[in-house]
């Protein structure tokens, strides 16, 4: 049969180098180029992606270097000191414990568990959406009453309810305890984009080309709805930070003697700390609404990249 | 034996209501249809929008879940996904879409979408499968640069041109090709006609070409069958159909063929006018109490129309005396 092709064509393949190198000239800049150039036309996101990076790069390899549990011990000299001194650069709080040093901790433990909790309840959000949108019928309708009955469950309660009744929790099953109940606007919000696309012509094009459901799913369908999902898990990172933070302010996230964010703000609570003593909450609350700002910098540009009609760099 | 044998096709759409959501009712959007394609020949299958070629169309590709009905090829019944995995059906089965744009994925590469079929049924070496792309490209007229492309970067003529090498790449015994080029400008149509034309004489292929452009099909087909309503209403080669059109229906689409003789403008006129006459008269002689197609009745060896036996043996004879 190849033959056939052969003998219709003029093409052979001594030409196959030549003509690769000729294509290879006016093909089209990947994906990754295109991202990079958008930052570029895009100051300020730029500026967010470098405070993003730089900053998670510096909790993650600075908490290395801090003795946690002695950090947290209770130092009365410390009481209440006032920040930009030489031993205490954002001044300690009421136990006397340097508050720069739990920033570095706390920014720690609380990125890590909102990137956690992002990948693991945004792919299954996102599997679940797909799935569901993707084969209709019975399969849909059993899955999308298990998210209804999961919708049902009121989730802050029943979050505080898990956390009281596991003995030993620590960041880790804080996580995939907050997992459980966070996948599910992702979901809906896939599967009815699914529901859409899986209707389109390149989908029946791909099963008349004997391509599987799973191949489809993955390979045609997900990639054409990658700009939602980009801004979806941008937008649920942001806001998952917040959910540890809210929690651990209520005094349900994590153990006291584990420095996080929420932990920080919770200094907050009392109207002396408010008035007087700003410095044991106001660093927290800023790097929250800092890194917050830049993630939703940083997701506007992923989005424009994915959708070529609202590009601003200069490769297209 | 013929290619494809396609034995009394139903597909009917479920139509729920009530309370309960019940099936009250059925779309039978297609509903009894019989018909063989020959090996490389172009079989015309024509109808206004509706009346079910395309459902019937994706049903040979396997596309669309089949009622009741079969479609036999190489003896298997291909209506059965079993089936249809036991042959690598579509390896000799393809289909071209009518929307070029929506049918070509536009988040791959020109390379990737036309290597589809081929990866999943031939499983080439990487290098040979590029050559095969690339010769693919050169005979539907696209230069090597399109290779790393996106869809959205082409003219419709050429994404339907892309469409045409992904569906030709496996080198099928047949394609159905869906209103192929209803969506692009006169020009461009021929182009692409042309070059699904040179393709059918060098490989081989025959079509399944659906299309609602009377014109085009007289261009591309040797055998036409005419579509209404789910039903077939008249089949014959391309002399019967459009010499010799014994349906109301068929003379109706023929009618609406615009002409471009302006000298004889209201003679044409007057003679469609006269069709859509008989066509509000005698409806009832033409379609059963239920508003249906009759059965096919053989009227010559190639000539078949759905109408009574006696209703179509007097029209035969009556169209006899307009040619003598």
């Amino acid at each position: 049969m190849a033959e056939n092709f052969e003998q219709h064509s003029d093409i052979s393949a001594a030409d196959l180098a030549r003509l690769t190198q000729e294509a290879q000239a006016e093909a089209t800049p990947s994906t990754a180029k295109i991202i990079w150039s958008e930052f570029k036309a895009d100051k300020p996101a730029m500026a967010a992606l470098i405070i993003i990076v730089g900053f998670i790069l510096f909790v993650m390899i600075g908490a290395l270097f801090i003795n946690t549990p002695k950090m947290m011990e209770t130092n009365i000299m410390g009481y209440f000191n006032q920040p930009f001194t030489a031993d205490f650069w954002l001044g300690a709080d009421s136990a006397g414990r340097s508050v720069a040093k739990q920033l570095i901790v706390g920014s720690r433990n609380s990125i890590g568990i909102a990137i956690g909790l992002t990948v693991i309840s945004s792919t299954f959000g996102i599997c679940w959406g797909l799935i569901s949108g993707y084969f209709n019928g019975y399969i849909d309708w059993g899955m999308q009453r298990i998210y209804d009955f999961m919708m049902m469950l009121p989730m802050t309660m029943m979050i505080i309810v898990l956390v009281t009744i596991i003995p030993h929790y620590n960041s880790v099953t804080l996580t995939f305890i907050f997992s459980i109940f966070y996948w599910e606007g992702t979901s809906r919000l896939i599967r009815s984009r699914t529901l859409a696309e899986s209707e389109k012509d390149y989908v029946a094009a791909s099963k008349a080309s004997g391509t599987s459901h799973w191949k489809i799913i993955f390979r045609e369908i997900m990639p054409n709805i990658s700009s939602l999902i980009i801004v979806d898990c941008t937008l649920s990172f942001a806001e998952n930070i917040g959910v540890e933070t809210g929690l651990s302010y209520l005094g349900f996230g994590l153990p006291s003697q584990t420095p996080s964010l929420g932990t920080m703000i919770a200094n907050a609570n009392d109207p002396n700390n408010i008035t007087q003593y700003w410095w044991t909450w106001l660093p927290a609350a800023l790097e929250i609404i800092i890194l917050c700002l830049s993630i939703s910098y940083v997701g506007q540009v992923l989005r424009r990249a994915a959708d070529s009609s609202q590009r601003q760099g200069s490769v297209n | 034996m013929s290619l494809i044998e396609i034995k009394d096709l139903k597909v009917h759409y479920p139509i729920r209501s009530g309370f309960w959501n019940r099936i009250t009712d059925s779309v039978r959007a297609v509903d009894g249809v019989s018909f063989n394609i020959e090996a490389g020949e172009t079989y015309g299958l024509v109808g206004e929008s509706g009346s079910g070629k395309s459902t019937t169309g994706k049903s040979v590709v396997g596309l669309e879940k089949v009622t009741s009905g079969s479609i036999m090829y190489k003896g298997l019944d291909i209506t059965k996904a079993e089936n249809r995995r036991k042959l690598d059906y579509n390896h000799d089965v393809q289909m071209i879409f009518q929307d070029s744009l929506s049918s070509l994925n536009p988040r791959k590469r020109i390379e990737d979408i036309i290597a589809e079929p081929l990866r999943n049924f031939e499983h080439l070496s990487k290098d040979d499968e590029k050559l095969r792309v690339l010769q693919l490209l050169n005979i539907v007229g696209l230069d090597a640069d399109a290779l790393y492309k996106y869809p959205h970067q082409f003219s419709g003529g050429q994404r339907q041109r892309i469409g045409v090498a992904r569906a030709v790449a496996t080198n099928p015994k047949l394609i159905i090709a869906d209103e192929p080029v209803s969506a692009l400008d006169l020009s461009v149509q021929a182009q692409v006609l042309n070059f699904m034309k040179k393709i059918q004489r060098e490989f081989g292929i025959s079509y399944l070409f659906i299309s609602h452009d009377l014109g085009v099909v007289r261009h591309m087909c040797n055998n036409i069958a005419i579509m209404n309503r789910g039903r077939l209403v008249e089949i014959g080669t391309r002399d019967d159909i459009y010499n010799h059109p014994l349906h109301i229906y068929t003379k109706r689409l023929l009618a609406a063929i615009p002409e471009t003789d302006v000298n004889s403008r209201e003679a044409h006129r007057a003679s469609r006018l006269a069709v859509e006459q008989v066509y509000q008269d005698q409806q009832s002689k033409y379609y059963d109490d239920n508003g249906a197609a009759y059965p096919l009745v053989q009227v010559t060896p190639t000539h078949a129309v759905a109408l009574p036996q006696t209703i179509a043996q007097q029209l035969a004879s009556q169209e006899g005396e307009v040619q003598a």
